[in-house]
Formats: structure tokens, sequence, C-alpha cells
């Protein structure tokens, strides 16, 4: 009888470590990972009109109620740059950071159900989440940039492909924020459910403390703290500068969004695996 | 003797009864003050078994078990079966206590768990597979084996809701008994679906444990499918181990306890006796009927009850009634005897119950005394509890049978004529 403790694959313990598993048992999981961003990608759209265009739709349909808004009925400025690819620009990248807050929020309660049922990595469920707004960001990242090009050509906008790729780390930073967030957020609102009413609220109200539709220098000297300490507020005006070559910020906003980002990702991973453990048995 | 590869040490489970959590914002940070500042007692969670807002699941559980082997884990209702099944599936984390082990674990508590409503059979084959552990590539493999087993190839790809149950419950277990984790934990999940796919079901499982040498656990109120499936089996009662070894003499041990306790209700003593200044009770008995060595009781068995009572009136005409419940409340039988005229002092008498009567299930008897026919002296309730077990010979189905009687009523079928028929 093997009694040394290499014998033993796996022990079962009162206490979760704050990792929750290791990257190989969690890369063991990627099949499950795709399939369940399959599975939610597919039947959200499951007897619907139109489908996955929903994910164009979207934030096409909002587009054209903030140029009516915005810009037609109180005439904010858009920089000179035409209302409609300004207004676009800012809803995509809210779209990413919103959806993946509120979707991931929605993680642990969505799936308690299965979690009090079968055993697989916990974090997979919220990676999944994150997963398929990722690919929905992706859709509507292609009509952003399907629009864009019709106004670099057609309309004579300053191309930079250089300066293009500047949001990939908007994306990541971003995402990160959101996902980071909505861990945290997984895990409150399974003890006060009331929370998540709350989350909309604060998504909605934050949504005009970033500058999605406005820009940075238009905000009066006497408020700008408000936007300064909003880690999203560099990352909007990042997005549109790599767009159109127009945003203010600087150096120090950005590492601020990056550090605040890192720390959220990692307080999020930490607090979902460890509660997840402790909250099945009270769901 | 084969290798260990599951080593429980010392499990506990402690639940906390009533509301989530301490209930509000305010308790849970006063609470987290005391205990993580200033490191006093959890008020909200004392070690204390005899607060009534805890419950151990499970206490001290401890155990081994050897590659290869059917465990069943038998226990009545809220023994600790269920908690004891999600510890070892890592669903749920023990209070006290560890569990080491070796190997793949694949657990089955629930049918069709990740199954999506909308989705095809199809894709919800891969959601299930991927769910209960198995990847892309294992499935692929098992694929044109898990539409065969589940016999539902003309429908798959249509929404599962639009299954009938019967055939989602086949498809789900389909896919569930295509895994191949070296543990295989199924806990009572072939209660449902129809007697030949439970047949088929319990056949593959049992062929996996044998040929291929898996170890299984498997959690069931049908003792009948744990002694044929199992080999060693382990009862809970009360979250606490009462016996563990061999299948047939632990479900033995497990019978025999049954209740024995509230077969025979006693009072000696006439003041404390149940009853009113007409009739109090003193003896109130179930015995089996037979000289059958078994102590317990299962569908065969005759039973009889017997009684005595005080009783205080002169000149009465009374008659005594026996009342049989289901636990559900139904009332089976009420039986009587010709009402006669008696005297002050002690009656007894005794009603018997046929073996082969009665179906598996729980049980209560009451008894009535009524004068002229008409008015309730005294109504003894739910006196005598008891549980009839199964039993079943050359079957090979292990569902619940259905009705609240067994009897042996002679069934025939015979061959009229044969020939070849063809349906047009």
């Amino acid at each position: 009888m093997p009694e040394t403790s290499r014998w033993w694959e796996w022990e079962i313990k009162t206490e979760t470590s704050w990792l929750g598993v290791s990257f190989r048992e969690l890369y063991s999981y990627k099949d499950l990972l795709f399939r369940l961003v399959r599975k939610d990608f597919l039947s959200s759209y499951h007897q619907t009109l139109l489908g996955p265009f929903w994910v164009v739709f979207q934030p096409l349909l909002t587009v054209i109620t903030y140029v009516i808004v915005f810009h037609t009925v109180i005439n904010i400025s858009t920089e000179g740059i035409p209302a409609f690819l300004y207004y676009l620009i800012g809803i995509t990248l809210w779209n990413l950071f919103s959806n993946t807050l509120l979707n991931t929020s929605h993680a642990f309660l969505q799936s308690a159900s299965i979690f009090g049922k079968v055993y697989f990595p916990r974090l997979i469920a919220p990676f999944s989440i994150l997963l398929l707004n990722l690919l929905r960001f992706g859709i509507q990242l292609l009509l952003l940039l399907f629009v864009a090009a019709y106004f670099y050509i057609f309309k004579h906008l300053e191309f930079n492909f250089i300066r293009l790729l500047i949001f990939v780390p908007v994306i990541i930073i971003t995402a990160g924020i959101g996902f980071g967030a909505g861990l945290i957020f997984s895990i409150i609102t399974v003890k006060y459910k009331d929370i998540l009413n709350l989350l909309e609220l604060f998504i909605r109200l934050l949504m005009f403390v970033c500058p999605v539709f406005y820009s940075i220098a238009l905000v009066p000297e006497k408020v700008k703290w408000l936007v300064y300490i909003n880690p999203l507020s560099s990352q909007f005006e990042l997005f549109r500068f790599a767009f159109l070559g127009k945003g203010s910020f600087d150096l120090i906003q950005i590492l601020y969004a990056l550090v605040f980002m890192i720390f959220l990702l990692f307080a999020g991973i930490f607090i979902f695996n460890k509660w997840s453990d402790r909250l099945i048995d009270v769901v | 003797m084969s290798n260990i590869v599951i080593q429980a040490e010392n499990i506990s489970k402690l639940y906390r009864l009533g509301t989530i959590g301490t209930g509000s914002l305010r308790r849970d940070i006063q609470n987290w003050w005391l205990t993580r500042v200033l490191k006093k007692e959890d008020p909200y969670f004392k070690s204390d078994t005899h607060d009534k807002n805890y419950l151990w699941a499970l206490k001290n559980v401890n155990f081994e078990i050897r590659e290869g082997e059917a465990w069943g884990i038998i226990g009545r209702n809220g023994a600790g079966k269920s908690t004891f099944l999600k510890i070892l599936s890592r669903i749920v984390k023990p209070t006290k206590g560890s569990v080491r082990g070796r190997g793949k674990i694949s657990s089955l508590l629930e049918i069709g768990t990740g199954f999506h409503e909308d989705l095809t059979g199809r894709e919800n084959i891969f959601i299930s597979g991927n769910i209960l552990g198995m990847n892309k590539r294992e499935i692929l493999k098992k694929f044109e084996e898990i539409v065969d087993f589940s016999g539902i190839e003309a429908f798959l790809d249509t929404p599962v809701k639009r299954y009938s149950s019967g055939m989602y419950v086949r498809l789900a277990f389909a896919v569930a008994a295509h895994m191949e984790p070296d543990i295989l934990i199924v806990d009572e999940v072939l209660a449902v679906g129809d007697a030949e796919f439970q047949r088929k079901c319990l056949g593959k499982m049992k062929d996996d444990s044998t040929k291929t040498g898996r170890t299984v656990i498997f959690v069931s109120h049908n003792l009948q499918a744990i002694t044929n499936l199992c080999s060693q089996a382990l009862w809970l009662e009360k979250g606490q181990v009462n016996a563990t070894g061999e299948v047939r003499s632990v479900v033995n041990k497990y019978l025999g306890s049954d209740m024995k306790a509230s077969w025979k209700q006693e009072f000696t003593n006439i003041k404390q006796a149940p009853g009113n200044d007409l009739i109090r009770v003193l003896l109130f008995e179930l015995v089996i009927g037979d000289s059958s060595p078994m102590a317990h009781i299962d569908i065969r068995t005759p039973l009889t009850v017997k009684y005595k009572f005080w009783n205080f009136t002169d000149n009465i005409t009374l008659a005594v009634g026996i009342h049989l419940f289901t636990l559900d409340g139904d009332c089976i039988f009420d039986v009587s005897h010709t009402p006669a005229f008696y005297q002050k002092g002690i009656l007894e008498g005794e009603c018997q119950i046929p073996g082969w009567f009665l179906n598996d299930g729980s049980y209560y008897f009451s008894i009535i005394f009524v004068k002229d026919s008409s008015e309730v002296l005294y109504y003894y309730e739910e006196g005598l509890h008891f549980e009839v077990e199964d039993f079943r010979e050359n079957m090979n189905w292990y569902g619940k049978w259905m009705g609240t009687v067994r009897p042996h009523f002679p069934v025939t079928l015979r061959q009229v004529e044969s020939k070849n028929l063809e349906i047009k």
C-alpha cells in the first residue's frame, strides 16, 4: 500500500485556496468553457426575429437615438467629427464595459443550480460570460471598423494604422475592469440581491460620467476631478484617439487605469474563488 | 487487495438552518468585527449541537474505498447521504476533516444537469457531456453510442423542450452513462424513467464496475438495487456511520433496526396512559405474524396488531376499529368487529393482516374506540409506525412498484394462437 503523499492526486479540504484551482486544471476544462459560450450565444438568439443580428442592431439603434438627442436636439460638440461615427465609437466601448460588468455580476446566481449539482472550476462560468461578451464586442467592433472605413475613404478622415492598434490595450483594460468588478458583484449579490438593482442604476449613471458621447475637453474645470478619478475616462479618450486622432489624456491617467484594472481583476478572481465554495451552502 | 482510492478522515458538515447568511448587512459587519478583528467567538456560529439553528448533516465520518469496489450508501431521509455525495463530488466543502483520493471523479446527482431547453438534443449531448467532465474528443468518440443508447435518433435536431419527459430522461442518462471516470458517484437518479430503461442503466453501471474495474458509489432508497449492484455498503444514521462492510450484512442490520421501538407501545401506569375518563390504552403493538426469522417487514410479512385497554364504563356496547394509513395520510382500510356488550375492566383483541397485502412504503396504525356504533369515545392516532420493504424475485426491474396494495392475485397470460402477423 503506497503510504506516501504522492499517491493522492487530489484532496478536499475545508477551505479553498485563493486561486481556487491550478491553471492546469482550469485549462483542462477549456472544452466546457467554449461549450458554455456557444450555448449562451445560441440560446440567447433562439426564437427571435432577427437572431444574432441583434448584436449589431442594438448599437446602431442606440447611436441613432443619440444622434437625434445629443446632436440634433441638444447639440453637444463632437469636435468636428461626424456625430454618427463619434457616438458609435463611444457606445461600442461602453457596451463592452457595461455588458461585461452586468452579465458577470449575474454569474454566480445564474449558475448556482448547476454549481449545486456538479463540480467544475467555478471560474469557468464567469470566464464563459467574459468570452461571450468579447465575442459580441468583436462583432460590434467589425461594424465599427466598417463604418470607420467608410468615413476614411469617402469623408477623407485621417487614417493611421499604428494609431488604430491602440484599441487593443484599451479593450483589455476596459473588459478587465468590467470583469473584475462583475466578479466581486456576483458574490455580493448572492447575499444581498437588491444590490443588482443598485448596480443597474449605478451603471446607467456611470455612463454620464464617462466621456461616451462628449469629450473630456468639454468638461468644466470645476467637475473635472470626477472625470479624473474615473479610470474609464482615459480609456474612452484613448479609444477615440485610436480611430480619430483626437483625445485628451495623459500617461498618469493611463497608468492609473492599468493599475486599477490589475487590482480589480485579482481581487475579483480571489474573492470569487474564496466565496463561491462557501456560498454554495446558502443559495 | 487493491489500492485505496478514496480516504476520508473525520469529515463533518455543519449547516445553518433558516435564513441565508446572517440576514442583514449590519449583523454581518458586527459579526466580522467580532470574529476577525477582535478575535472573539462568532456569536452566530456556535459549535453547540444543541443549538436548533444548526444541523450537523455529517459528523466525523471516516471511510476508505478501494479501487473497483461498488459502494451503496443507505440511510433514512436526512441521514446525510446527499451531503456525503456532495462533499465527495467537490460540490460543497466539509466543515471539518478532509478527503484524499486518486483518479478522476464524475458525479451524477441529477438527471440532465446543464441541459438547455431551447437547444437541440445534439447540442445538449455536448453541453451535458462537457459539464459532466468529458472533453469534446471523448464525446465525439462516444456520440454514436450515446444516441443509440438513448434511442432518440429521430429527434436529435429537435429542441429538447419538445421531448416527452421519458425521452428527456433517456437522453440525459445516456450521456451520463458514457462517462469514463475512475470513480463514479450516482445519487438516486434511477427513480425516473421507464422500467426498461432503468434496467438498461443499472445493467450498464454494473458492467462498468465489474468489467472495467470502475469504483462506484451509489445512493438509493431501493435496497434491492443496492444489494444487486454493490459489493459494500455504508449505513448513515443522523450524519454518522452506523455500519460499513459487506452489502448484505449492512442492509440486514439496517432493516433490522427499522423502528422496532415504535412497534410496541405499552402503558403500565394507568394515570399516564393515553386516553380519557372512559378509555385508556394499555398496549398497542405490532407483531410479525409468523415464525419467520426476518427481523424486518417486507411485503411478504403477515402482521398482527395487538391491543389492550382499560374500559371504565359498565354495560357498554363497544367496538374497536383499526385504521391503517399511508404516511401521506390516505386511509387504506378501516376494520372493526361486531359491536358487543362489555363490562368495566381490561379488554384485549387483535387484528391480523396477511402477507402479500401491502406494497412497500411507510404506514401507521390508529385505533378508535366507539360506543353504540356512533359515539367516538377515544381515537388514538398515529400509534404504530412501520415501514414495509420491497421484495422481488426473478425480476430485473427496480423501479417503484405502483399502488398501495400489492396482492398476489392470480394473473395469467396464454397464447391463443400463433401465426405471423403483419400490420399494414
